[in-house]
């Protein structure tokens, strides 16, 4: 045998090596980034199944009669002007046993299965349309929405499943309930009060608005601050700052904020914004601070690239024909530069937005039934919520905090669309 | 510079170029403006508390009284028509250190206790100029010690409770050893072989005084030794005795009760320490372990059978005469009808309400706006 | 709220006034300084309403207190700014010289509010540190710095009153620390691999298809704000987890390490990836063409040559992602555990620094207790550590990068 074949065959068998080592590579390659679009994928779906349960829920309709009995007047005499809770709580029952009899009142219907505040609001539809709409002895076909336990109930057919977990309902409870589902008196409707409401004790009338308030407040108030700021920062920076020790400080500051991790800004809130200057608390004014604090140095960053990007020309141009270099810079440069500062601006918000842990810090945890008109008022924002909300029991409450997060995704993808369709336009002109 | 902000920039998630640019001679005016206006300034912003809006009802204090502060604070608000009191859950402590702090408006307007506030916190309300202290008691709560449905039912004395918890226990000699016990069947073997895992308030918390109250004290008094020094030497007693132990059986776990709950739910080992309501609310996720052989229950509670139970307070500060009418509208709803009748909303929460005559002596209080003083806490 | 409002309905007065002035002169626009002029008489004005604004909230103190409340209402504010903010642009317009040099006093004023703006940030910078400071050693008064860095015993929850007992107060940071270690390496030890093979096989072997299609996908990765891979973690991971491992026989404890550290791995996944996109790219064309020129595979390029060329690149990226993993708060509160333990092991529930923080600072809002103080002395111990790392970051590059330019 001729060493040739012998060291071919060798270089035959490294090759094949080789070419099994540079599938691996590929392999190794393609493995990753399989596995990070899979936890994409599953994340989307974990989270879009837990939300859609909390944009519906049921109603209950029943048939109320205003018996003259209730009211302690006559069959045709026009409604008391001041109903009692009691009163509306009765008429509930009353309607309740209507359709269910002897079920109705050895299961305590209705508070079982319909929502705490159902009596408190019928007491207050009824006596805004006292006199004007109704007599005694009416009937009135009203809905009612169902509570948490009621709710979960129907979701889940537990009047069909012979399951130990009985959701919290007695077996005639929820007999009831199938029973009334059956009848077809229970209808599905879009959770609209998701979108009205602010936060509450019950899930029912739980929702996200005083929460997107507090956090447009707080992103207004951002970018008030960081945007007039961060500009003329980058505009000094870059147009106007000699190579002294002062600039390379001020750079160096900009970058290691952008390091600090995001609680680092809560603990500077709590020490300066509240304890040192008596801000109010769980304000957006304060949040929306602290996150202009936070979102500078990105703001600063693409503001400094926008500038530097547009055409020495034109500087050149301007100053060539008298005009002075705040003049040139205000007048001829940032109007070229503006697309690519709005870009970052925008990077920025939606950074902003996402952000919870300074807002835990100073204080915007607290239960605040109640939409913010001001920045001056107690306040709670988007992230807040879904934190809030995500450790609750009540698997209604862990819901819509999924909810509030697809709410969340949708803003941020719009708003980083809004960049990627700026920047675009702004390369193909630029 | 260009590495610097080269390795910054991934931070920033946007590419980075940089070009430095001319000189300029405006650090001085600039400086000089700072100068004179950063002085007149300061005392501008310093003052900036008293400009916002100052109507709301602010509430902080017992997470155990939050579940029933916001269920009335809502209903409150709808009935009324004005903004709903805005209620944090700061824990007792915490929060009368907060409302003892000042009598300004800026200062919470009420603080709910799950535990009545004692000499040395109404001495600091005092020392800051809060003279003026309403006493509302609300109703009873039960502690309760609550674990996962799934789990292996489980019944404790008091004495055990002691025993699993403190972090000092009587040693077989005269003194105190830290304590061994790993497992619940190392103090007793009818309990199950599980480790001690029990998650409970911090020591701010009201609830954390009220199971020190009722459970570490009587629990050790069963210890004759132990009930012989707390005769001679209550606060010795007191700071061997009330003290849960720290190896890692106790886990603190804030003030959130509701997470207390999640965790009992995906931990079917642990117990958790909060008050009836978070149980009543859970049902369908958690059970109550007896306690002496009586479990947590409305009746139990409101009879005084179960062996842990307290009143749950709130304190009205009536210095705040601009709020004071909307205050006292606020403490009337705890006892409206609505609330306290038999299905009130109140009791729905898992409250269990004074009996008549307490009842008629708190809504004396409240209307008098009876103030309490250093004799009436003894 | 008074002061802004003032400020635009000054500004809208003072613009009024400028723009009839200014034609009721007529000057010529061409000079420079009539083009200036307006802006000049702007900041006159604006400096003037300044100027009241802050008297009126700032000298009160001195009168009684009727008078203060009147004088600081926002109507009076509000009025009193207009009027004076216009009253100066009027008299400005109307009584400066005609050679008043409005350009040269724009131009200064212009840069100066430039640089005071750029002072800002160091303000920053400056504040978090002297805040974070001034606590810290409020706290080393009361707990020696030795025993602080490195007690192996965490229970901060004092009690507040003297007739409470708390705990006994130990402030030794070390499990808090090894918490914080085990959670980031977790994180490290899955975000490094993925991502840097993800890099590796988009800038090396992939299609420019692909590569279009997969870049803004992992991008959607590190947009995805953290307190949503927190509430994945706690509500779909964790779970998880704890039964797997319950049905092959392990002891799981519900708030993991594994979940947390799971989830925050991926949360770098994108960060690492384009770190390192980076640094291989940063790498010149002669080296790779040089080994394939000899004969290597692509594959045997990149592990042998590229990889070792760009690995300070690579590196500072690990030390970034390393430093933004610690820092990392809402993952952590959501799907991490309470307790302080001394544990490697991934299957228990440490808690870690940030963990610690927030806990500390809910509900107890007066910072005179050693439990708050040492909120900020570990506030103060984790912007060291980041700050540490993120300079040896930048050290690692300059020394052993750019060997090949």
């Amino acid at each position: 045998m001729k060493y040739s074949d012998i060291s071919n065959r060798r270089v035959d068998q490294r090759l094949k090596r080789r070419q099994r080592a540079e599938r691996r590579y590929r392999l190794y390659g393609q493995v990753a980034i399989t596995l990070a679009l899979l936890f994409l994928l599953m994340f989307f779906a974990s989270i879009i199944t837990r939300a859609v349960p909390a944009f519906y829920y049921h109603r209950v309709n029943l048939t109320l009669e205003l018996s003259p009995k209730v009211f302690a007047g006559r069959q045709g005499e026009p409604l008391p002007r001041k109903i009692t809770e009691r009163q509306a709580k009765s008429l509930m029952e009353d309607a309740i046993a209507l359709e269910l009899g002897a079920l109705a009142q050895r299961e305590r219907l209705r508070r079982a299965l319909i929502a705490p505040l159902a009596a408190l609001e019928l007491k207050q539809l009824l006596e805004k349309e006292a006199e004007v709409r109704h007599r005694l002895g009416d009937r009135l076909l009203l809905p009612f929405v169902l509570n948490s336990a009621g709710e979960n109930c129907i979701r889940n057919a537990c009047a069909n499943s012979a399951e130990v977990d009985d959701f919290g309902l007695s077996e005639g409870q929820r007999q009831a309930l199938s029973i009334l589902h059956k009848r077809g008196l229970i209808t599905r409707h879009f959770n609209l009060v998701f979108f009205t409401h602010s936060d509450s004790r019950s899930s029912e009338s739980a929702g996200i608005l005083g929460a997107l308030l507090g956090s447009f407040w707080a992103l207004l108030i951002a970018f008030l601050l960081a945007f007039p700021l961060g500009l003329f920062t980058a505009i000094h920076l870059q147009e106007f700052a000699p190579r002294n020790r002062l600039t390379y400080l001020i750079e160096v500051a900009i970058y290691n904020l952008a390091a600090v991790p995001s609680i680092v800004f809560g603990l500077l809130g709590l020490a300066i914004f509240l304890n040192w200057w008596h801000l109010p608390r769980s304000a957006p004014l304060v949040g929306g601070m602290v996150l202009a604090l936070m979102t500078l140095p990105t703001i600063v960053v693409a503001s400094r690239n926008a500038l530097a990007a547009v055409a020495g020309g034109i500087r050149s141009a301007g100053l060539a024909l008298g005009a002075s270099r705040v003049q040139v810079v205000f007048h001829h440069v940032l109007p070229s530069a503006m697309p690519g500062i709005l870009t970052g601006t925008i990077i920025g918000m939606a950074q902003a937005l996402g952000e919870t842990a300074p807002l835990l810090m100073i204080g915007m945890v607290a239960f605040i039934a109640q939409a913010p008109l001001s920045p001056l008022e107690p306040a709670t924002a988007l992230p807040v919520q879904i934190f809030i909300w995500a450790d609750h029991p009540d698997p209604a409450f862990s819901s819509r905090s999924a909810a509030a997060i697809l709410v969340m995704l949708v803003f941020l993808i719009v708003m980083n669309s809004l960049a990627v369709i700026l920047r675009r336009s702004f390369e193909r002109s630029g | 510079m260009d590495s610097l902000m080269d390795f910054f920039a991934p931070f920033l998630r946007i590419n980075t170029r940089c070009i430095s640019l001319w000189r300029t001679s405006s650090e001085r005016v600039a400086i000089a403006f700072l100068i004179v206006f950063g002085t007149l300034l300061l005392p501008a912003l310093l003052s900036v508390e008293e400009v916002s809006a100052r109507e709301r009802i602010r509430i902080v204090g017992s997470s155990t009284v939050f579940p029933f502060a916001t269920v009335v604070a809502e209903r409150f608000a709808l009935a009324k028509g004005l903004a709903p009191p805005i209620v944090e859950s700061t824990g007792t402590g915490g929060g009368i250190k907060l409302f003892c702090s000042g009598a300004s408006s800026s200062r919470p307007d009420i603080v709910n206790a799950s535990s009545r506030i004692t000499p040395s916190q109404l001495q600091l309300c005092i020392k800051n100029g809060v003279n003026e202290v309403v006493e509302v008691a609300i109703g009873y709560d039960g502690i309760v010690i609550a674990q996962a449905r799934e789990s292996k039912q489980m019944g404790l004395t008091l004495r055990q409770l002691y025993l699993a918890l403190a972090k000092q226990v009587p040693s077989a000699s005269d003194g105190f050893m830290a304590n061994p016990y790993h497992k619940w069947s190392d103090i007793d073997s009818s309990l199950p072989p599980i480790v001690i895992e029990v998650m409970g308030p911090p020591p701010t918390s009201g609830t954390r005084i009220a199971f020190n109250e009722n459970v570490m004290d009587i629990g050790a008094r069963s210890f004759p030794r132990l009930a012989a020094l707390r005769r001679s030497d209550k606060s010795a007693f007191k700071k061997a005795v009330y003290a849960l132990r720290e190896d890692g059986a106790y886990i603190d776990s804030g003030e959130n009760d509701n997470l207390i709950v999640q965790k009992l739910r995906r931990n079917p080992k642990a117990l958790g320490i909060f008050g009836f309501s978070f149980l009543d609310k859970n049902r369908s996720i958690l059970r109550g372990l007896k306690i002496e052989n009586i479990s947590p229950e409305f009746a139990n509670i409101a009879d005084g059978s179960y062996p842990i139970a307290r009143s749950l307070y709130f304190y009205i500060n009536a210095m705040h005469d601009d709020k004071i009418s909307n205050l006292l509208d606020y403490a009337n709803t705890f006892f409206g009808d609505e609330a306290i009748s038999e299905d009130g909303f109140l009791i729905d929460e898992g409250l269990i309400p004074l009996p008549d005559a307490e009842l008629k002596r708190v809504r004396y209080s409240i209307s008098s706006m009876r103030t309490i003083s250093a004799a009436d806490l003894k | 709220m008074a002061f802004v409002t003032s400020v635009f309905v000054f500004s809208a007065l003072a613009g009024l006034v400028v723009y009839l002035h200014t034609f009721a002169r007529s000057r010529s626009f061409l000079r420079i300084d009539s083009y200036s002029f307006p802006n000049a008489s702007m900041l006159v004005g604006f400096g003037a309403a300044l100027l009241v604004a802050v008297t009126l909230l700032g000298i009160p103190s001195l009168l009684s207190p009727l008078a203060s409340s009147v004088v600081r209402s926002p109507l009076v504010v509000v009025a009193l700014c207009a009027l004076v903010g216009a009253c100066a642009v009027f008299i400005f317009v109307r009584y400066a010289p005609r050679n008043f040099p409005a350009h040269k006093m724009v131009e200064i004023s212009a840069r100066a509010i430039l640089f005071l703006s750029s002072t800002v940030a160091v303000a920053t910078t400056i504040a978090i540190v002297v805040s974070l400071l001034f606590e810290t050693l409020r706290f080393l008064e009361d707990v020696p710095l030795f025993d602080f860095l490195f007690g192996l015993h965490w229970s901060p929850q004092t009690a507040l009153f003297e007739d409470e007992v708390g705990s006994s107060g130990a402030f030794g940071a070390v499990p808090v620390i090894l918490g914080t270690l085990l959670i980031t390496f977790i994180a490290i030890a899955v975000a490094v691999p993925i991502g840097l093979f993800a890099a590796i096989y988009l800038s090396e072997f992939a299609k420019s298809s692909t590569r279009s299609i997969v870049k803004p996908l992992l991008e959607i990765l590190s947009g995805i704000p953290t307190v949503v891979y927190g509430f994945f973690a706690a509500l779909v991971l964790a779970p998880t987890i704890r039964v797997f491992g319950e049905a092959i026989g392990l002891q799981v404890a519900s708030e993991s390490a594994l979940a947390a550290g799971l989830v925050m791995g991926v949360m770098l996944i994108p960060f690492i990836s384009s770190l390192s996109d980076d640094a291989l790219k940063a790498v010149p064309r002669d080296l790779r063409d040089a080994s394939l020129a000899l004969g290597a595979t692509q594959g045997e390029t990149i592990a042998k040559v590229v990889l070792p060329a760009a690995f300070p690149g690579v590196l500072a990226g690990v030390l970034l992602a390393f430093s933004r993993a610690i820092g990392e708060t809402m993952i952590v509160v959501m799907a991490a555990g309470l307790a302080a333990k001394l544990t490697f092991n991934p299957l228990a529930a440490p808690t870690t620094i940030t963990v610690q923080i927030v806990t500390l600072l809910v509900g107890d809002q007066e910072f005179d207790s050693s439990k708050t103080l040492s909120a900020f002395a570990l506030g103060m111990l984790l912007f060291c550590i980041t700050l540490i790392i993120n300079a040896s970051a930048l050290f690692a590059t300059r020394r052993y990068g750019a060997r090949y330019e």
